[in-house]
């Protein structure tokens, strides 16, 4: 009797493992598929699964022959770590300020400044698209760095995360920093932010993804294939050259790496950060 | 004494003044002008270069009369009405999984969570080719049934297969969420279930989907407010095409702004579409949303 509502039991969990472990092979299977397909022979792309010889071609093609035709993928690159870096270090330091001046500064603009980050945080983005166009056209920005840049570098949720992480933070921590001679900036970045290293760590992932995944944007208000980040150069060259199905593979392959690599390390952030969205 | 803890107070607020005076001034140029702007152009007429014609309302009224509005609007109610039941019922199955998984957990976690990483671009060009009509869904399903399917091709499919798309990407994220949800309900009730006779099937419909209903309305939102914004898919696989039926808000308003020069119609349009989501977010809630108390 025993043995036989064990061997119930196994069957369910075998049959039970099986179909879970078949369901995420299918949800794997995009990058898989992906991944195989950009170190596949042209020809193959297709017809097989598993190539029948790994080949560099599509990843030559697209950091040479590419950029003599116009699309400069390596400078792509390039521009996209320099503008997801650039942006993700100021929205963590000025967050971490300013958060701090929410949280641990009393002064008169203290609610004010907190209610407003939360206003602001109602207005989807895309409401600002065009009038922010108008703007950066204004000032003369489009078609420079700094039309991708400057808007984003400070964040109302970024500000929000921090200051109400740093709110848990006893004030005795910073009393005692006071007393020993330590200044503001060394209270914020040398006793607050180490406090609140999850918050850190999901203000930097999230703007850092955000950022890399950005797309409308920097289509609208960049023209020239050299600024454009990857994002947007690949898009472009698919456009055109759409037949080039190995490249335009091996281009999201390399648009898809970052993003993976920082999930895959901050996993475990990542999960809070999601379960941190909605308490 | 008094004194020193008036001008202590002084500083703290010279310095809290200082410190969120470039937020001040940061959200004036890039929140504040551009709000400014958003409402000048959406009351006037104007082609980025010639003079700029204030229009009251004309563009509002134009927007009604206008069919591709309609037909956005019919494309998201569609959208939202294949994506919302299909991610709202895999991503609770798939929570009651996780859940039930003793073993594996991580893998099966980082398997699904992995989609909800991909970058825009590059998934619209994965699934392009995967769902491409000589592509390997299409071998996939001649080989074993005998069927093609046009998934981009046909304008009756192709709202349909971006929603698949969307619900590969986020069907773990929502799930973790439903998992979260699921871990917070007392084992308590599911034995007193028990031990009164009451089957699986009524252990779900009566105890789980009930409790889970903060969860549910999360997720309804987060769906409701994708649904508005979905823009990178159509401008990379469909176009808007076949026939308008994957036409979107945002495609509208960047082809509206940029490609016909008409801003102030654009602006217009989005002021309405954030205007439809908030609504229907309220509503929503309104609807679905329960007061749960656990006891």
């Amino acid at each position: 009797m025993t043995s036989r509502r064990k061997l119930v039991q196994n069957t369910r969990a075998a049959v039970f493992y099986t179909i879970m472990f078949a369901i995420s092979l299918i949800w794997l299977y995009p990058y898989v598929w992906l991944f195989l397909s950009s170190f596949k022979p042209w020809d193959e792309i297709y017809t097989t699964f598993i190539p029948s010889h790994f080949t560099l071609k599509s990843y030559t093609y697209i950091s040479t022959v590419a950029s003599q035709v116009g699309y400069p993928f390596v400078r792509g690159l390039l521009n996209s770590i320099f503008i997801a870096v650039t942006v993700t270090v100021s929205v963590v330091v000025t967050s971490a300020i300013i958060g701090y001046a929410v949280a641990k500064v009393k002064f008169s603009g203290s609610s004010a400044l907190f209610n407003f980050v939360i206003y602001q945080m109602l207005f989807p983005g895309f409401m600002f698209t065009v009038p922010l166009y108008v703007v950066i056209r204004s000032f003369g920005l489009l078609n420079t760095y700094a039309a991708m840049i400057l808007p984003s570098l400070m964040s109302a949720w970024g500000v929000f995360m921090f200051s109400q992480s740093f709110k848990s933070v006893p004030n005795d921590y910073i009393e005692a920093a006071k007393i020993d001679g330590a200044n503001f900036f060394w209270v914020v970045f040398n006793v607050m932010v180490p406090l609140s290293r999850g918050t850190m760590a999901i203000v930097s992932i999230f703007t850092f993804i955000g950022i890399w995944d950005n797309f409308m944007w920097p289509l609208i208000v960049i023209q020239s294939h050299q600024k454009m980040p990857l994002a947007v150069l690949l898009a472009v060259f698919n456009k055109t050259y759409g037949s080039y199905v190995g490249p335009i593979l091996a281009g999201s392959v390399i648009q898809t790496i970052p993003m993976v690599i920082i999930f895959v390390i901050f996993r475990k952030y990542f999960l809070q950060g999601i379960s941190m969205s909605f308490k | 004494m008094k004194n020193s803890v008036r001008s202590l107070g002084k500083v703290e607020n010279i310095k809290g003044w200082l410190l969120s005076g470039p937020y001040w001034i940061f959200a004036a140029i890039f929140f504040a002008y551009p709000f400014v702007w958003l409402v000048m152009l959406a009351l006037s007429k104007w082609n980025f270069i010639s003079p700029r014609k204030t229009v009251w309302l004309d563009n509002l009224v134009k927007i009604f009369q206008d069919p591709m509005f309609w037909t956005i609007t019919w494309n998201t109610t569609r959208f939202m009405l294949y994506f919302i039941p299909m991610v709202l019922s895999l991503s609770i199955i798939l929570a009651m999984a996780f859940s039930k998984a003793k073993h594996f957990q991580a893998f099966f976690a980082m398997s699904f969570l992995l989609a909800n990483v991909s970058s825009g671009v590059a998934y619209s060009i994965i699934f392009t080719q995967l769902f491409s009509v000589n592509g390997p869904a299409n071998n996939f399903l001649y080989n074993h049934f005998g069927v093609f399917i046009p998934w981009f091709s046909s304008p009756s499919w192709a709202m349909f297969s971006i929603a698949i798309m969307v619900t590969w990407k986020f069907m773990g994220y929502y799930a973790l969420i439903f998992l979260a949800g699921l871990q917070a309900i007392p084992k308590e009730l599911y034995e007193a279930a028990e031990i009164d006779g009451a089957t699986k099937w009524t252990q779900f419909w009566k105890i789980t989907l009930p409790l889970l209903n903060s969860s549910i309305v999360m997720v309804m939102v987060l769906a409701i407010t994708l649904a508005f914004g979905i823009f990178t898919e159509p401008y990379m696989i469909t176009g808007g095409g076949p026939l308008n039926s994957t036409q979107t808000f945002l495609m509208v308003i960047y082809t509206d702004a940029f490609l016909k020069y008409q801003p102030g119609y654009a602006a217009m349009l989005s002021i309405i579409a954030a205007g439809m989501s908030f609504g229907l977010i309220i509503l929503t809630r309104k609807l679905i949303e329960r007061k749960v108390e656990f006891s």
